[in-house]
């Protein structure tokens, strides 16, 4: 995986993530819990996925330069 | 200091002091270092978001455990003529709610704070509406949609069921219609 699509990959997710937040509130207003579960439950994911992301990135990144 | 003097004065790795005083200035580390912030930064918030959804999980799954349907008796029927209310509480003693008659003989029963400011909503018999006087805000009594004013959002709706002539709250709808 190329630097360039660490990048895309983290910035999909932090937009996925804005979206998310905004729609697990909206659901946890309404009382709809099932949603709620979904929504964070991507959430989640897509913020391990940018960890992830964000580690293998790293490694190039710093490994480049040793 | 003429001109060529200058000039070579300003070249990196020159011995002239006042070079070197900016020689760590360099611009190509200097962006990627930037990059990078800019990435931790990126990915940091990402995490954060996702994580600022989970206490909404949990406080949904705490909820879920709470068991709001109970039946509560609000009146009897024979008490509350039709192009009349009265007000009730329910599910809890802190949530105050309307139960209306309407003039066609059905049974209404919402949550009466208003979803503007949580003033107290009136059920307005001439035009059969559910009026909020803080800021003029209408509600539909069928269905208890915001239909003008400041409200957006709808009542919570409140179903009732009428056994031996008691009319009882038993669940609650957040959204509805
Ligand atoms: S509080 Fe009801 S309209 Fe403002």
């Amino acid at each position: 995986m190329g630097k360039k699509i660490c990048w895309i990959i983290i910035f999909i997710t932090l937009a996925m993530n804005v979206v998310m937040l905004q729609f697990t509130v909206h659901s946890y207003l309404g009382r709809e819990s099932n949603q709620v579960y979904v929504y964070s439950g991507v959430a989640v994911i897509s913020g391990m996925s940018t960890v992830i992301t964000y580690l293998i990135w790293r490694k190039k990144e710093y490994n480049e330069n040793a | 200091m003429n001109d060529k003097k200058y000039t070579k004065r300003n070249q990196s790795n020159s011995n002239s002091d006042m070079v070197n005083l900016v020689n760590n200035l360099d611009q190509k580390t200097d962006l990627k270092y930037n990059r990078r912030a800019f990435l931790k930064t990126a990915a940091g918030a990402s995490v954060a978001l996702g994580v600022a959804t989970l206490p909404l999980s949990v406080r949904t799954l705490v909820g879920a455990f709470e068991d709001d349907s109970d039946h509560v008796e609000i009146v009897k029927l024979s008490e509350l003529p039709k192009g009349s209310s009265v007000k009730f509480n329910y599910p809890t003693e802190e949530d105050s709610a309307l139960l209306v008659h309407t003039k066609s003989g059905e049974l209404k029963a919402y949550n009466n704070a208003c979803t503007h400011l949580m003033c107290p909503v009136f059920y307005e018999e001439k035009e059969e509406v559910l009026l909020c006087p803080c800021h003029k805000g209408y509600f539909d009594l069928n269905n208890g949609q915001p239909i003008a004013g400041p409200p957006q959002r709808e009542l919570p709706l409140i179903e009732v069921e009428v056994i031996n002539g008691v009319v009882y709250a038993v669940d609650r709808k957040y959204r509805h219609g």
